[in-house]
């Protein structure tokens, strides 16, 4: 086997591989007498057909199959021979004009991944804005929940009923005098004024007392979901059987024992932990945002463009799809075509960043072990029907893509967890508003490096922390690709990448929709 | 090597196919090869054929003609029918690669 180096280039490689004629024809007759032995032929016993002819009836299945494994090998041969690491599959093409018994010429171009100093991760300097929940907040959240647990009193025989009353009634409908389907309930609670039932309904029992029965007519709107009663008139008995008014809810110990909790004391205990749940998620957020402007910031190297193209065209395409659902497409898609060279840095970016971290992940050892994948394997299995579950998890475990697919973010999660781990971080205390502004403040000078019109997204607070969320994505692809790398597997990791692009982009899918708004909007 | 005689359409006739089997693939030791043939060839037709078609030069031909056997279908006899075989000896430095197809 010859190989000559053609390119060398940034990250890109090529050579050139001749395959002598006689390895092939090696490789077809190990082949020929490997199979001699199952060959069935009319005339012989099984297993005694000459070599010569053996090789007479499946001498071209078996040059092909040759030439592939001998292409394969040669191939594999190469990158471990160069010490290459290959960014994606290589690709391999034949020099045209080979025939049987002729030297096999190849060209194989390859993208390496760039060597990467794994990064000093001492020393990481993070702050983490901590949001202490305020009691007003406590107060605001315990009183929605107050809100949602109106509770009605039977109000006195006298009561009429007004707007936001309570009635429990049954009654009877017909149409041309005949009862129809689903037109009869009893003890059924409806609130005035809520629009629960037909138009007409709830205004017509506006000021009737317990224990009144009423006639009302009303007229089934047009686009009613029951065919047969659009459009008709229908009567309605009714009897009420009692008027409800509402009353004040107070967050008091009786208030906290309705919901099932010992006291008041306890409930505040249960709201406060979900408000710090929540601001713990942006803090997360922010930090996990230092971390990765700090990462890029300090490292610098040359990608793939190959995997920064399949990123781009992934941002691209979801950006499309974005404009095309705008009021005003032709505008949108300008719009983003204008900021195209912004994605492409961004996609450049996110690349970086998802190499940078799975070398980081991968220098320091952070596996996912196998108890935490069977758990999010079920996890990912919940979203499923329950007959398709199962179908689900044996698909799972017979397709290491798909393990990938699922691994890759909690694989992202633990190398960030172990940067904090290492990280000096820095607490202090702000206000959930400091802390939104602050992760928009850090956009802008990460963002206007890599995105002139950075204002834009800075300009819409949320869009633009959601932006940054999605920009996330990609790390969790490339950190899962690393691993199968390490074997001559070339081809597996390359086969990863597409797979694992879809995390990434349903990721985008979810966040980026409202960033191009905003940017849409300016 | 010119040809000695023009093949012609009655050659093809005789010969019907080589018999290729595994005994047939050892008699190769005694410079043989083994064709079925009509039914009704005769010895000289054969040689003729075979040097005719193969560009050899035959030293000698024996013939078999092998019986069918007699099956039974729906408790009905009937025979299969019958094979002539050649087994055609080429002179010393000829062969014959029975495998291609002949022109």
């Amino acid at each position: 086997m010859q190989i000559v180096e053609t390119t060398n280039e940034g990250l890109k490689r090529a050579y050139s591989v001749t395959i002598p004629a006689k390895d092939i024809e090696a490789r077809i007759d190990s082949e020929v007498k490997k199979i001699a032995p199952q060959v069935r032929m009319p005339g012989f016993r099984p297993g005694k057909v000459p070599a010569n002819l053996i090789r007479k009836m499946h001498g071209d299945a078996l040059h092909s199959d040759a030439l592939n494994a001998t292409l394969r090998e040669s191939v594999q041969g190469l990158i471990t021979d160069k010490k290459l690491r290959p960014a994606l599959q290589p690709k391999v093409d034949m020099v045209e004009g080979y025939e049987q018994g002729k030297d096999a010429e190849l060209t194989v171009e390859v993208e390496v991944l760039p060597e990467i100093d794994v990064p000093s991760i001492e020393g990481l300097e993070l702050e983490k804005l901590n949001v202490p929940v305020s009691d007003k907040a406590l107060d605001e959240a315990l009183s929605r929940i107050a809100e949602n647990q109106k509770s009605y009193k039977d109000a006195p025989k006298t009561k009429k009923a007004g707007d936001g009353d309570q009635l429990i009634i049954d009654f009877v409908g017909r149409v041309d005098g005949e009862e129809f389907e689903g037109g009869k309930a009893e003890d059924t609670p409806l609130t005035l004024g809520s629009g629960q039932f037909i138009p007409g309904f709830e205004d017509q029992l506006t000021g009737v007392k317990t224990g009144d029965s009423k006639t009302i007519k009303v007229t089934f709107p047009a686009d009613y979901p029951a065919e047969h009663l659009k459009g008709k008139d229908a009567e309605f008995d009714v009897t009420v059987k009692q008027v409800k008014v509402e009353s004040e809810t107070k967050i008091d110990e009786d208030f906290a024992k309705q919901l099932g909790l010992e006291s008041l004391d306890k409930l505040k205990e249960l709201v406060k932990g979900q408000l710090e749940q929540e601001t713990a998620g942006l803090t997360r957020t922010q930090m996990k945002r230092q971390l990765l402007d700090k990462l890029a910031a300090d490292h610098d190297f040359a990608v793939p463009p190959t995997m920064v193209e399949a990123e781009f065209e992934q941002i691209w395409n979801q950006l499309q799809a974005e404009a095309q659902r705008e009021e005003d497409p032709e505008a949108a898609l300008k719009e983003i075509e204008a900021e195209k060279d912004d994605y492409r840095k961004i996609a450049e970016r996110r690349v970086r960043l998802g190499l940078l971290l799975s070398e980081i992940g991968q220098a320091n050892g952070v596996e996912v072990s196998s108890q935490e994948m069977s758990m999010l394997i079920q996890q990912a299995a919940q979203q499923y029907r329950a007959e398709d579950r199962q179908r689900f998890i044996d698909y799972v475990r017979n397709e290491p893509m798909a393990q990938a697919q699922i691994r890759a973010p909690l694989y992202e999660d633990k190398v960030v967890d172990f940067l904090f781990d290492k990280a000096e971080v820095t607490e202090r205390d702000v206000t959930r508003e400091e802390l939104e502004a602050a992760i928009e403040a850090e956009e802008a000078p990460a963002e206007s490096k890599k995105k002139a019109p950075a204002k834009k997204k800075a300009a819409a607070k949320k869009p633009a922390a959601k932006k940054e969320a999605a920009k996330e994505a990609p790390a969790k692809k490339a950190a899962e690709k690393k691993p199968a790398e390490k074997k001559p597997a070339a081809k597996k990791a390359a086969a990863k990448k597409p797979a694992e692009k879809k995390p990434a982009a349903k990721k985008a899918a979810a966040k980026k929709p409202a960033a191009k708004k905003a940017a849409a909007k300016k | 090597m010119a040809k000695k005689s023009a093949i012609d359409a009655r050659h093809y006739d005789v010969i019907v196919a080589p018999h290729i089997t595994e005994k047939a693939t050892l008699l190769s030791e005694n410079n043989a090869v083994v064709f079925k043939v009509a039914n009704d060839a005769t010895k000289p037709q054969i040689k003729e054929a075979v040097e005719a078609l193969y560009d050899v030069k035959v030293k000698g031909v024996n013939t078999i003609v092998q019986k069918g056997k007699s099956k039974r279908w729906k408790g009905k006899p009937y025979k299969r029918s019958d094979m002539k075989k050649a087994i055609v000896t080429l002179v010393e430095g000829q062969m014959i690669d029975i495998t291609e197809g002949v022109s």
